[in-house]
């Protein structure tokens, strides 16, 4: 992440006193270091609020990924229940995609890897796009 | 309360942390400028 540029924050409800034993008693051992970033203490379940994943019921944040740009926007968001964990690929492949944009102006269809085509949105594309980009594209 | 939106600025917040051995407190918005991922999950100890 820190070679895309991207600043990385981890968030739950634990307090910052269970992310430090979390680090020391596990995450250590799985990763040389544990993690590398912040781990922030949610503990009201106001940031997860505010971003809308606190599930009251499980007094828990669910499990929501947002890419912030350096504007500040939000430029995606992706939620999931707590069962399935996330893909680091496609977190990868959205932040590339979205620097692109920013650096480009080019959009990206569905499916876009870095070195495949992008597009050049205008007036012309529109009805167009069919003479740049097949379906077989995107996968 | 603010809730994130897609496409609209991020609802900044004041937060303690646990951050390279040490407690810290940060805002979201001091990295204003920066690629931030944001990443929530239900707790630490837990399995997935």
């Amino acid at each position: 992440m820190k070679e895309l540029g991207v600043e990385s924050f981890a968030a739950s409800t634990d307090s910052r006193f269970v992310h430090k034993i979390w680090q020391a008693e596990e995450l250590s051992k799985m990763v040389p270091g544990g993690v590398p970033f912040p781990m922030i203490a949610d503990a009201s379940g106001l940031i997860g609020q505010a971003y809308g994943v606190f599930e009251p019921a499980a007094g828990v944040d669910i499990r929501g990924r947002f890419i912030i740009d350096p504007d500040f926007n939000i430029r995606a968001m992706e939620v999931l229940t707590p069962e399935v964990g996330r893909s680091v690929n496609e977190l990868i492949r959205q932040i590339k995609a979205f620097q692109h944009v920013r650096a480009t102006g080019e959009v990206m269809p569905a499916g876009w890897t870095p070195g495949k085509p992008t597009l050049k949105p205008g007036p012309d594309l529109a009805g167009n796009v069919w003479k740049e980009w097949k379906p077989e594209m995107a996968f | 309360m603010t809730v994130a939106r897609v496409g609209h600025q991020a609802p900044d917040f004041e937060a303690n942390v646990y951050y390279n051995g040490g407690f810290q407190t940060m805002k979201l918005s001091d990295y204003k400028g920066k690629w931030i991922v944001l990443c929530f999950y239900p707790g630490d100890f837990t399995f997935v």
